[in-house]
């Protein structure tokens, strides 16, 4: 088993907006991360988001989990992505850890799964190495550590990132050759998200076209489109059991709520009393909806003679007062 | 066992499926269709699901009660379409060492479900009206609908 730990709780300071929600391909930059390792044989895909308390917490760990990746919120925002895959570790350790772990930083957009592959292959050749890409002049991401060395992260000397380990002290270090696309494969700057736009827009369109050529023509997406659910009373009202809602980028639940009044003035009276579930999953008004988002109208349930309600049942989940 | 049916259930063998050797209870709730409410008659009940949603939460319930009750076996079973007076519509069933955790774990399991798995019901009233039962709805904004 081959498991993948994605840091992905930076501050994106040079981006200055949340990088990992960059529009890549019909995903996010982090969907996408995770997709790659996922499609070259990752599981589970271990993402550690941002603090809950941050702004950008919940939509990074809803991008990540729609993707796929399990998701581990740490309760402050760690100080170094050493932190951030010391934590993403530890959630992996156990009675039967994975054999290998990879290290691929949420940003790094240069992941495809053809070289998650590679990756995956030498590992089986050299188990107990370090296998690492190389691309063109430099080593790339993911990085794949056999377990005994991902474990042992969290001892590593203070003030040491995970690169200590790739200066071959610890374990041989292999380096896989894949395709060099010339840009940088993380994303940190606006120019660097602009290169990926505009200098190699097939990167951007497909996660596993690295040569240049076929230009699929990208526009980052500054709407999105998800699918409406309708269900009981709400139906009724909507005269209909879905629709297709077109949104802004970055809308949340209550823009949501605002728009469906909009389209559908029956069911604007009821918009105030129902639940929005997204993915299968309540949603609160702050949630953000994202491209891929499964979104459905839930009006109050049958029973709920006891008064309580979902917003209850999130609480009684997070470990609230309610014990047995 | 967790399962959303339009089949009647055989509540009996769902009983008798969480009977174990372990277990010094085993402890069943039905709910079933009621004839009456106030003075108005029900003819039938119709019950929708939204499916993919209510199967993910009865899961969630399942992992939370195991985490509160020494819970040897569950099942949650829920019909969905037309049912009339006294068809069961939902078993909620326990087996556990000892009866007061199988009577609090089902009990649990009912009144959180009802609160948190997406399962409508409309009536149909005797008088030939129809109406989702929506609580916290009040008649001018929900209720009725024909």
């Amino acid at each position: 088993m081959i498991a993948a730990v994605v840091p992905a709780a930076g501050r994106s300071q040079r981006m200055g907006r949340p990088k990992m929600l960059l529009p890549m391909g019909g995903q996010t930059l982090i969907g996408r991360v995770v997709t790659a390792l996922r499609e070259g044989g990752a599981e589970p895909v271990v993402v550690v988001a941002p603090p809950e308390d941050s702004d950008e917490g919940h939509a990074v760990a809803a991008a990540a989990s729609i993707a796929g990746a399990l998701i581990v919120i740490p309760r402050i925002r760690p100080k170094e992505m050493r932190h951030s895959i010391e934590i993403g570790i530890e959630t992996l350790a156990g009675p039967t850890p994975p054999l290998h772990v990879l290290l691929a930083p949420g940003d790094a957009a240069g992941i495809t799964r053809t070289v998650v592959i590679r990756l995956v292959e030498e590992s089986a050749r050299h188990p107990a190495a370090i296998i690492v890409p190389r691309r063109g002049p430099s080593r790339g991401h993911p990085v794949m550590l056999p377990w005994a060395i991902a474990a042992g992260v969290s001892s590593l000397p203070t003030g040491q990132g995970v690169n200590a380990l790739l200066a071959g002290g610890t374990a041989p270090v292999i380096e896989v050759p894949v395709a060099d696309s010339g840009i940088a494969e993380d994303i940190d700057t606006p120019e660097d998200y602009r290169r990926w736009q505009e200098q190699e827009p097939e990167n951007v369109a497909s996660t596993d076209r690295l040569e240049p050529g076929r230009a699929a023509s990208f526009k980052p997406e500054n709407r999105v489109q998800v699918p409406v659910m309708f269900f009981a009373l709400a139906r009724d009202r909507a005269g209909c059991t879905a629709i297709d809602l077109e949104l802004a980028g970055g809308s949340r639940v209550r823009d949501l709520r605002a728009e469906l009044a909009r389209r559908l003035p029956g069911l604007a009276p009821l918009m105030q009393n129902v639940m929005i579930a997204v993915n299968e999953e309540y949603a609160g008004d702050e949630a953000y909806i994202m491209p891929g988002s499964r979104v459905a109208v839930i009006p109050p349930v049958s029973g709920g003679a006891g008064g309580r309600s979902p917003a209850r049942w999130v609480e009684l989940r997070t470990g609230g007062s309610d014990s047995p | 066992m967790i399962e959303i049916t339009s089949s009647p259930i055989d509540h009996a063998s769902v009983t008798e499926r969480l009977r174990a050797n372990h277990a010094g209870a085993v402890c069943t709730f039905l709910g079933t269709v009621r004839d009456l409410t106030g003075d108005r008659k029900t003819l039938a009940l119709r019950y929708e699901a939204y499916p993919e949603m209510a199967l993910k939460k009865l899961a969630e319930l399942e992992t939370e009660a195991r985490k509160r009750w020494p819970i040897i076996e569950l099942a949650l079973v829920h019909r969905i379409g037309d049912l009339g007076p006294g068809e069961v519509s939902v078993v909620v069933a326990v087996s556990t060492p000892h009866r007061h955790e199988a009577f609090d774990a089902c009990r649990w399991l009912i009144d959180t479900l009802k609160d948190v798995v997406p399962i409508w019901k409309r009536e149909t009233w005797d008088d030939g009206k129809e109406e989702w039962v929506h609580p916290g709805l009040g008649d001018r904004r929900g209720g009725q609908t024909e």
